[in-house]
């Protein structure tokens, strides 16, 4: 991936990018509810790949323009499932690419996704040693049963055993993720997964209600009718007490699916949220670099076979408009418990369309009136209760920067002259 | 008047709905010869493409032809021959040489075609007012109908002679005695001096002819020297304008002569006098008693007004023939052009066929409206309800625009306290215009007069559909061994729903009906509010029977609850008269719509997702902070219940 105006080592007007994110594909299981890029790797390619993502890190290094990364985030897949000499190399390989001092100095974030049940002692220690600092685990469910619809195979006991592991490494942060609202889940069954979660103290949880996505074995489970959706109003009962109880807790959501004691919220996903900039390799990772948006081509095959200059061929190039680089920021930034600035959103209207701002305002206030936004220091955010129709919001705010047909209604003014 | 002069015998001919009244007409004219067979199309005296294919009479017009007829003689040896024929109608109209052949009179008929419906009660009675005479056609296998009933009345109230006609007499099913019968028992007409007639076959069609020559009276005698005449009808040609049917009762016009409409105080010259034979033929004069059409390069239909006298400028007459009064509206509805999307063209289509089509029919009203749903339109006032249709209809056919209606609405009459303290009296056709409960010291509403003609069996479901409808029970009629007639009072307000379909239904559609509006009555009426989301929504007030309120609001609260998607919060629908709420639903709030997730990768297409959602929305209109789709201002509209 080539842009113009590259940047240059020293170049002065370049803005570096401080973010990066790399996908490791690999899972030994295939979780029923997932769509993200993963598969189960029966070639063992662990290797290939990670010489391969080695060049694209290469690659892409110059984006950084020397500056240190504030935040590295490893997803997938399954990233725990790299051997561990594997993950040595990478890393290895990362600091030589990367300016990784703030991490390492524990102002930054650098986070590893790991499966419960495959953490040990031994990964966990290279991923220290190599300035990883935070780690999530994916638990989403406490109980056998549930953990079985999800088709999710680990021993819900396996997720005290690592947290355990995590500590003893010496990680000073970790998260987990949770799932509700699967099918057959109750309350109060929900209520219990999160007072066993918050039983061993976490500083960061992840809570998400179980989505459908399309073309997943769960979705094609439901239509199948092998089980029922749980119903909006208990998901969105569900919804609320987390947020009760995990404010209790000292926890407090900070975006609609993640909550963290102060301080605590995971730095990568709110430059995402923020509108930040971010470095993306492996198959199937999204970048966000100067405006533009793009996707890593998702096959390994086709990652491992390409290699232009070091970098991925990449599908789903966007260079947003000023209109939608706009949506997606408050698309985002709503859904933040900070909310978005009310000033530098107006502005910006203003800017695409002298009428916009009046629309903002007018889509701001009617929400606010119904209860679901509050404004708050300049800046509009969702309340408790707004939170769960945060797509509702987002969606008029868009729509709010779309010139409106209605407004010029030259016939209308004729008419009611006549 | 010299007896050279042709007797002139001014008629219409009235009926129910397809009991034959064009194929009479059509009959009449073949016989006097006016039209050869060759030329005789169907229904001759209907121009217009909806009046033949519904079978209806929309404008009246006037046809003259020329019979001779000798006065005592068998009818049947006589033989019809038209003056017309001879090509020299002038000479007839002047009375050039004597027109006696063979001991048999020249008679001038002068024939005035009537709309059948009594929507159009007022053209049909200013025709009716320049006729001395009238044949009422009953079908024989039918028998008399409710609307034989309403426009009988209406002749016999005009004092006309009226010939009574059996028609379809070939048919087997025909029961002309019985039908004979019925006439009497309902209107008190002689059964024997009903004319049996097929005007299919032609089968009776001399005696009728002898009939309307003897029966009917003369025109009376002039009672002022100044020239009166009566404007019964008018239409519009593209190219002279508007042609004026007249009706001469005293004096004469010339062609030339400068004339003045004694209502409306606008003068004119006469470019163009004559009569339709069917054809148009000039004339250089009509006389008094005659009827014929004039030309004065009037260029708007609305500055002729039927009813309206016209007189010479030079020698004005100085009362007018009968109290002229404007058309009165009675029904009320919205007309939308029908595509939302480009309604801006559509709108402009829409201005354009009404104006067009306001210059062929002055009885409706019209004027622009904004609703929250629809956009722009316009509120349209019409005679009546099929008035309302055809004119719907010829929108859409004659303009080519996609017409959305809203239900029908009646003319109130509400007195109203004005600051000063005084009562005015004003006229709402609209509910969201009507004043403040506390300001209203009365509200009237029409009253209609409905005559219902039915097999004996269905009395009792009729009657309480009546009662349901705040009907007064007025009378009830034997007509045959198996028919009955009921008369109740219903408002007008009831009627336009859907009383028609809900009697047609009840009676497998043996019943017919008509209404005649009759005046107007107090009754406790009230306005009732929608409020959604504790915001009152003007398009959808209506005003019901304080009794019936709270059994309408709830209606058409549950279907709004049904139309109304869920929002993200709660939505209250009320209803309400004044302050007070009767009615209440509510339409529970969606918990949620959020996505879980949303990292990196999410964005664009989440983005595009809602956009793709706000499309959708788009087609909704806002009340406050809730999104309501035209469907649900469109079902609320539509139902009568």
């Amino acid at each position: 991936m080539v842009l113009e105006g590259a940047p240059a080592r020293g170049n002065p007007g370049y803005r570096a990018v401080r973010s990066l994110y790399i996908h490791v594909p690999f899972c030994f299981h295939k979780c029923h509810y997932c769509d993200f890029y993963s598969f189960v790797d029966t070639q063992d390619r662990q290797e290939p790949f990670v010489r391969r993502l080695i060049r694209e890190l290469q690659a892409l290094s110059p984006w950084a323009a020397g500056e240190p990364l504030r935040t590295v985030f490893v997803g997938g897949g399954t990233p725990s499932l790299l051997r561990q000499p594997l993950w040595t190399v990478l890393l290895d390989a990362l600091h030589s690419h990367f300016d990784l001092s703030l991490i390492r100095a524990g102002a930054g974030e650098f986070t590893v996704e790991c499966n419960p049940e495959t953490v040990t002692p031994e990964l966990l220690q290279a991923l220290r040693q190599g300035g990883v600092d935070r780690v999530s685990l994916g638990a989403q469910s406490f109980q056998p049963g549930h953990l079985k619809t999800l088709e999710r195979w680990h021993d819900p006991a396996s997720v005290a055993r690592s947290v355990e592991l995590v500590r003893a490494a010496g990680f000073p942060r970790w998260s987990l993720d949770l799932i509700y609202a699967i099918p057959g889940q109750t309350l109060q069954e929900w209520l219990l997964d999160l007072e066993t979660a918050l039983s061993l103290s976490p500083s960061h949880l992840s809570c998400y209600n179980l989505t459908f996505e399309p073309n997943t074995p769960m979705t094609r489970r439901l239509q199948r009718g092998e089980f029922r959706a749980t119903p909006d109003d208990v998901a969105g009962e569900m919804f609320q007490v987390t947020g009760e109880r995990l404010r209790r807790a000292g926890l407090h959501r900070y975006e609609v699916s993640n909550y963290a004691t102060p301080g605590q919220e995971s730095r990568h996903n709110l430059a995402y949220w923020r509108g930040e900039e971010w470095l993306a390799a492996g198959p199937s990772a999204s970048a966000h670099v100067r405006g533009h948006r793009w996707k890593n081509i998702p096959r390994l095959g086709d990652y491992l076979s390409f290699d232009d200059d070091g970098f991925a061929p990449i599908q789903d190039h966007e260079i947003p408009d000023a209109r939608r680089a706009l949506a997606e920021d408050l698309m985002c930034g709503i859904r933040l418990a900070e909310g978005v600035e009310a000033a530098p959103a107006l502005a910006r209207a203003a800017a695409l369309d002298p009428r916009a701002p009046s629309r903002l305002l007018s889509e701001f206030r009617a929400y606010e009136a119904v209860g679901d936004l509050r404004f708050d220091s300049g800046r509009w955010m969702l309340t408790d209760a707004g939170f769960l129709r945060a797509d509702a919001v987002a969606a008029d705010l868009i729509g709010a920067l779309e010139a409106q047909p209605d407004e010029d209604a030259p016939v209308g003014q004729d008419a009611e002259e006549r | 008047m010299s007896d050279q002069q042709p007797h002139i015998r001014n008629f219409s001919i009235i009926a129910h709905i397809d009991h034959g009244k064009s194929t009479l007409a059509d009959r009449l004219l073949q016989a006097t010869n006016a039209v050869s067979a060759r030329e005789a199309k169907e229904q001759i005296l209907d121009s217009m493409d909806i009046e033949r294919e519904r079978g209806i009479t929309i404008k009246a017009s006037a046809v003259t032809v020329y019979h001779h007829h000798t006065p005592g003689e068998n009818a049947d040896e006589l033989e019809s021959e038209a003056a017309a024929a001879s090509g020299d109608t002038e000479a007839a109209g002047s009375g050039g040489e004597d027109v006696r052949t063979h001991g048999s009179e020249l008679y001038m008929l002068n024939f005035i075609d009537t709309p059948g419906h009594v929507d159009f009660n007022y053209e049909v009675s200013r025709a009716l007012k320049a006729c001395e005479g009238a044949i009422l056609v009953v079908d024989a296998t039918q028998g008399v109908e409710a609307q034989t009933v309403v426009n009988a009345y209406l002749a016999i109230s005009q004092d006309l002679e009226i010939i009574p006609v059996l028609n379809k007499i070939d048919l087997p099913s025909a029961r002309p005695d019985e039908v004979a019968e019925e006439i009497e028992q309902v209107l008190g007409i002689d059964p024997y001096s009903c004319i049996r007639v097929s005007a299919k076959t032609g089968i009776g069609i001399p005696e009728l002819l002898a009939a309307i020559c003897e029966k009917l009276p003369a025109p009376r005698q002039p009672v002022v020297p100044q020239t009166r005449a009566l404007i019964f009808d008018a239409t519009y040609d593209d190219y002279r304008g508007v042609i004026v049917y007249i009706r001469v009762f005293d004096g004469r016009l010339r062609l030339g002569d400068k004339i003045r409409m004694m209502g409306l105080q606008r003068t004119y010259s006469i470019t163009e006098l004559g009569k339709y034979t069917p054809k148009p033929v000039k004339v250089k004069e009509l006389g008094p008693g005659e009827t014929g059409y004039l030309v004065a390069a009037i260029r708007n239909l609305a500055d002729v007004r039927v009813g309206d006298t016209i007189t010479l400028e030079t020698d004005p007459a100085a009362e007018q023939l009968e109290g002229y009064q404007p058309p009165r509206q009675m029904v009320f509805c919205d007309f939308y052009p029908a595509t939302s999307e480009k309604k801006g063209n559509d709108f402009e289509q829409l201005r354009e066929a009404i104006e067009k089509l306001s210059l062929n029919d002055a009885s409706f009203t019209f004027q622009p409206v904004h609703s929250e749903a629809l956009g722009f339109g316009f509120r349209c006032g019409f005679l009546g309800l099929l008035h309302m249709d055809i004119i719907q209809e010829r929108l859409e056919r004659e303009g080519g625009v996609e017409i959305v209606q809203t239900a029908p609405t009646v003319s109130y009459k509400v007195d109203v306290r004005t600051k000063g303290g005084e009562v005015e009296e004003t006229e709402v056709h609209n509910p969201a215009d009507l004043p403040d409960p506390s300001h209203i010291v009365d509200v009237k509403e029409p009253i209609c007069r409905v005559e219902i003609m039915l097999p004996k069996h269905f009395i009792g479901d009729v009657m309480k559909l009546c009662l349901d409808r705040r009907g007064q029970y007025k009378a009830q009629m034997f007509v045959s061994e198996a028919r009955e007639m009921i008369t109740f009072e219903i408002p007008l307000a009831e009627i336009i729903y859907d009383f028609y379909d809900k009697l047609k239904g009840m009676t497998s559609g043996y019943a017919t009906m008509d209404y005649e509006v009759t005046g107007y009555r107090t009754d406790r009426l009230v306005k009732v509010d929608i409020l959604i989301n504790a915001e009152p929504v003007p398009a959808l007030s209506f005003i019901a029977h304080r009794d019936r309120a709270e059994q309408r609001g709830r209606q058409l609260l549950v279907r709004l609850r049904e139309e109304i998607p869920r929002h993200q919060f709660e939505i209250p629908l009320q209803a309400a008269i004044g302050g007070k709420i009767i009615a209440r639903e509510t339409i529970k709030g969606f918990r949620k719509d959020v996505t879980a997730k949303c990292y990196g990768g999410d964005v664009s297409r989440k983005r595009k997702l809602l956009e793709k959602q706000r499309e959708g929305k788009k087609r909704m209109k806002s009340v406050g902070s809730v999104e309501i789709p035209q469907e649900a201002f469109m079902a609320v509209l539509d139902t009568g219940e």
